[in-house]
């Protein structure tokens, strides 16, 4: 895997070189020319290549001070002497896409390089796809869906990876599967739209690896209208062996500049995991899971997101209490199978990002400060409802020179050590991030 | 006898005035079929001029239907190719191609940054947005001052230079609801982009909000072209770029 890792890279970084050598040539005639001739010139020479490469390199700084206090940092950190971690990681992104009238091709790549002995990569999408007509198109391979209209959680998202409340704009991996997708249009001031979507996603227990049993087979499927100006899907998930799923979402402008948003899904046998007594305990429940939202732009340009997220199949706060205070028995335990273990769990079943019931997201942008062209600084928290611990973050964004952005993205995580945000291993954290596309 | 004065000049002046403003409406129709055809598909370039003569640009691939679909798609620069905006009459998306998902937004929201935001760039006829009334205008031009139909548009009121000889549009002024003016738009460089299509190519903005920033958006190419309803919805966002192939 290093080795095909360190393959791509070299890709990676010929593509940049090749992109930088153009981009030279590119300026060099630029400047010789007045604004008006460059483009007009632009124009009669477009000719679209058919295979596109793009992506980013990612140079990451992370800051963290650790809380010695948590058990998790105790079970995953058990040789730190200092409470300042430190990491210097590369992430490059890359992707290819080949395009005629009727059909694409597509990749997407990330990788993540600590050092030689640590590097990881990443398929993220590779997928074809299939224009029938401009109602009708198929696609095959890996990719990644978005259902549901939340911004921070979308419990509707039957086919979606799991999102990252920290950072729901991150790019992730992709579900594989085959889609067929019907739109329609209607000369209607009431149903001016409408498309249907059907998954079909191979079974995920494979025998030697690499069978699967066709009865496993599950399906997704969700239909779309836009009616009175208002987006909303209705969407099922059918599987035998995964929860079967119902959902309904909606999207409205109420005012101009006012949206709002709902999720509401109906899941049927979802696996549901706490701690009882030292002892995974494994139930399956039917759930209900919901959000609704808002956003709203402001007279002087300042959006705010606003979201609350119940999460049906989520640990109620007793629970949450006996789920710490088995890591924090094992960790204060002599015997190591038993540190192995509680570790094993809190990685296994216990990973998600948010593991409780209720959350309230807020998120305010404002973009260009005092008039300060291409800086946006942004807020946002997660708060938990159940035991009121809570994320707050500042995200400064600065994009002075086309291609490049500096990320500045400090972080603090509250409560007390029995609560969700108060247990993580991190107490503050600091992120400084490069970003260079091409 | 002043009673019966008032009364007609107010019974002329009932008649007359909506027949202004009918001209009026009818001239700002003529100049929206002089800058596009109904149904186009476009190239433009965005050019953001700063106050230390650095440029940030940006590529657009437009393709707009009728008076109330207009989809547009970021050909440059990386950081933000593939990324398209729909407008549907006051529906307005944003799709990222990471997130791989349609989000709502306004038009009143800037997705670039710079001088120039989402309604200029979305920006659908004039005549679909504003009534118009004529202003005392030059000798060689008409001014009319535009009131925004609904409160969706950026700008409550624009005040427009049109000229007389062959009803171009040279300069509009856009104004908030306060009356403040937030930019300026000049409109120079006329062209021929074939089909009979004659309109100035360069749109160059400043705003007193922005000094001594610029913003130059170039048409490069506007063809006419019929496109299905069906381009214009949420699903066919990600698939844009398929049109120009």
């Amino acid at each position: 895997m290093n080795q095909l890792f360190r393959s791509l890279l070299k890709i990676f970084l010929n593509v940049l070189r090749i992109q930088g050598l153009f981009s030279a040539l590119f300026f060099i005639i630029l400047f010789q020319k007045d604004t008006y001739a460059q483009a007009e010139e632009e124009s009669q020479s477009d000719n679209e290549p058919e295979l596109e490469w793009s992506g980013n390199l990612d140079v990451k700084y992370l800051l963290m001070n650790m809380n010695r206090e948590s058990a998790i940092y105790r079970l995953q950190f058990p040789d730190a002497s200092s409470s300042l971690l430190s990491q210097y990681r590369l992430e490059p992104y890359l992707n290819a896409g080949y395009r005629t009238s009727d059909i694409g091709l597509y990749l997407k790549t990330h990788a993540a390089y600590y050092n030689d002995r640590e590097a990881s990569f990443d398929l993220f999408e590779a997928y074809a796809n299939y224009n029938l007509s401009f109602n009708a198109f198929i696609q095959a391979g890996k990719r990644v869906y978005n259902w549901g209209k939340g911004y921070a959680f979308n419990p509707a998202g039957f086919v979606n990876p799991i999102k990252d409340p920290e950072n729901p704009e991150l790019a992730q991996a992709g579900l594989l599967s085959a889609n067929i997708e019907y739109i329609k249009s209607f000369s209607s001031d009431v149903l001016p739209s409408l498309a249907l979507q059907l998954i079909v996603i191979p079974p995920d227990e494979l025998i030697n690896s690499r069978y699967g049993e066709v009865k496993n087979t599950d399906f997704a499927f969700r239909s779309y209208f836009l009616l009175w100006d208002t987006d909303i899907d209705l969407m099922m998930y059918y599987s035998r062996i995964n929860p079967k799923r119902f959902g309904i979402d909606f999207s409205k402008n109420i005012l101009e500049n006012f949206e709002i948003h709902g999720e509401y899904s109906y899941n049927k046998s979802v696996r549901h995991y706490s701690i009882d007594n030292t002892l995974l305990k494994s139930e399956l429940l039917n759930t209900s899971s919901y959000l609704i939202g808002l956003r709203y732009l402001g007279e002087t340009n300042t959006t705010f997101i606003a979201e609350y997220y119940h999460n049906g199949a989520g640990l109620t706060k007793e629970e949450y209490v006996s789920y710490n205070l088995f890591l924090t028995d094992s960790y204060i335990s002599d015997n190591s199978d038993i540190k192995k273990q509680a570790l094993s769990y809190a990685q296994s079943y216990f990973r998600n990002n948010v593991i409780m019931q209720d959350y309230f997201y807020l998120k305010i942008i404002q973009p260009e400060p005092f008039y300060w062209l291409y800086f946006t600084p942004s807020f946002f928290t997660i708060y938990n409802l159940n035991d009121n611990s809570f994320h707050v973050s500042i995200l400064l964004s600065y994009k002075p020179v086309t291609n490049i952005e500096f990320l500045l993205w400090p972080s603090i995580l509250t409560g007390s050590d029995k609560t969700e945000f108060g247990s993580r291993q991190v107490k503050q954290k600091s992120e400084l991030w490069m970003r260079v596309y091409f | 006898m002043n009673k019966k004065i008032i009364s007609i000049t107010s019974l002329v002046m009932l008649f007359i005035v909506p027949l202004i403003a009918q001209d009026a409406n009818k001239l700002l129709k003529e100049v929206d079929d002089n800058l596009m055809p109904e149904s186009y598909e476009a190239y433009r370039k965005l050019i953001n001029e700063e106050p230390d003569g650095s440029k940030k640009e940006f590529t657009f691939y437009t393709v707009k239907k009728g008076k109330d679909k207009i989809a547009m798609l970021y050909l440059s620069p990386a950081s933000e190719k593939g990324r398209s905006t729909l407008r549907l009459g006051e529906n307005m998306w944003l799709y990222i191609p990471n997130v791989n998902k349609p989000i709502r937004i306004t038009s009143l929201q800037s997705v670039v940054g710079g001088v120039f935001n989402n309604a200029d760039i979305m920006q659908l006829e004039y005549s679909f947005e504003y009534d118009a009334e004529f202003d005392k205008g030059t000798e060689k031009e008409y001014i009319l001052n535009l009131k925004a139909k609904n409160k969706t548009v950026a700008y409550d009121k624009l005040k427009i230079w049109i000229t007389k000889e062959d009803k171009i549009l040279r300069k509009v002024e856009a104004y908030s609801a306060s009356g403040m003016l937030i930019k300026t738009l000049e409109f120079k460089e006329d062209k021929n982009f074939g089909g009979g299509l004659v309109r100035p190519s360069a749109i160059e903005t400043y705003s007193p909000l922005y000094k001594d920033y610029r913003s130059i958006m170039i048409y490069q190419a506007i063809k006419k072209r019929q496109l299905p309803d069906e381009v214009f919805t949420q699903n066919y966002m990600s698939r844009l770029d398929d049109l120009r192939r």
